[in-house]
């Protein structure tokens, strides 16, 4: 199975030298897989609680992403943070899950899942942040504008729009850790 | 905010992250000056210095937290990404060593010396300072280890504790004029403990993410 490790190896290393369209597709094809393990695993929680689990995932990955050694195989580094914060997440949400790392291959046999409804804990920890760091990973994530149309909108240069995004995604993943506990 | 909406956000996000590497090639030698000259301006270098770094005895102090300092790094290297691993059977080198050392100490000490070398002079300066030029080093270390992303943070935390304290005392041994390893076997492993403790405890929240 060296197909989607190849492929999703090459996506984030595009992704990592700039190129966001290869990013961005990275993130989507491993979402689905990501879903299918959280899903399998914590079915007590319930589809919506999931998704939340699902994005705390997502979110570390992207914090953490320069920890990938481009030329270590991609998927033992990426299994071993997806199980790092959906341990985390579950025993938040005061349920233990025993995930061994050798599951993960059959796990990934799961069927993807679609996105299901709308989550509200990533919401609340948006509203937490300060109003203008909000405001850009809220245009530029629900409203699908660029950094270059956000700034354009907010009177604040391309480059200073995307300081202020990193700032804001790395500040959630704090508050989500404190949160978590 | 759907996960879709999120990717959308973190695709626009192209900033990259200092790794550890890189935060420990900014923090460290800060770390190395603010611990050095503190020790150079408050304690000084001890008068014979030229003397104890080429006697063997003298200069195993550095050889030996230094050694441990190189031992933890390249553990803790392994253990600041996810998905590594390492035995820690290593950090057992310098400790039996040091643990031979000073039962080498003891045979070459008549028994009724024992005890004046245990103290030696400077016990209490030695407690204190080294923890004190400890401070620096972990500082660095746990600033750099939080960039990484440690599936283990109390462990990380450790490593970082005795890398940090390995190096705080080796800039103390450029001014300790105790060499007998019945001393500083002793007392450069309390002091390194306690700032491992400490370290350990620190890194279990500061290193989680």
């Amino acid at each position: 199975m060296t197909g989607p490790d190849e492929d999703w190896a090459g996506l984030l290393k595009a992704g990592m030298s700039g190129d966001a369209r290869a990013y961005r597709a990275f993130l989507a094809a491993i979402s689905p897989v990501i879903r299918g393990i959280v899903r399998v695993r914590g079915r007590a929680l319930g589809d919506a609680q999931c998704e939340d689990v699902v994005q705390d995932v997502l979110l570390a990955i992207h914090t953490k992403r320069h920890t990938w050694r481009q030329d270590a195989p991609l998927r033992p580094w990426l299994y071993a943070i997806t199980r790092h914060k959906v341990v985390d997440a579950f025993r938040a949400r005061g349920s233990r899950i025993d995930l061994p790392v050798e599951d993960f291959d059959d796990l990934l046999q799961a069927p993807a899942e679609a996105d299901p409804t709308e989550r509200s804990d990533m919401d609340k920890l948006i509203g937490m942040l300060d109003e203008r760091s909000a405001g850009i990973v809220r245009m530029i994530g629900l409203e699908g504008n660029s950094a270059a149309e956000a700034g354009a909108q907010l009177g604040m240069t391309e480059g200073a729009v995307r300081v202020a995004l990193h700032r804001a995604l790395k500040a959630l993943a704090v508050l989500r850790e404190r949160h978590v506990e | 905010m759907k996960t879709e909406d999120l990717l959308r956000a973190l695709a626009e996000d192209a900033t990259p992250a200092i790794g550890p590497a890189a935060m420990l090639a900014r923090t460290l030698p800060v770390a190395l000056a603010v611990s050095g000259a503190g020790m150079w301006l408050t304690l000084g270098p001890r008068a014979d210095l030229g003397h104890a770094m080429t006697s063997l005895v003298p200069l195993l102090r550095h050889v030996l937290t230094l050694a441990l300092f190189a031992i933890s790094m390249l553990l803790a290297w392994r253990f600041l990404r996810p998905e590594g691993r390492a035995p820690l059977w290593p950090l057992a080198i310098p400790v039996l060593a040091a643990g031979t050392l000073l039962i080498w100490g003891l045979f070459s000490t008549p028994p009724d010396g024992w005890q004046m070398a245990l103290q030696g002079k400077t016990q209490m300066v030695c407690l204190i300072s080294i923890p004190l030029l400890s401070v620096p080093p972990v500082t660095a270390l746990l600033l750099a280890f939080r960039q990484g992303a440690a599936t283990n943070p109390t462990l990380a935390g450790g490593l970082a504790g005795l890398a940090g304290g390995g190096l705080g005392a080796a800039i103390y041994a450029l001014h300790c004029i105790e060499d007998s390893p019945i001393f500083y076997v002793t007392w450069y492993g309390v002091a390194i403990a306690i700032v491992t403790a400490v370290s350990t405890l620190i890194g279990s929240r500061f290193l989680r993410w």
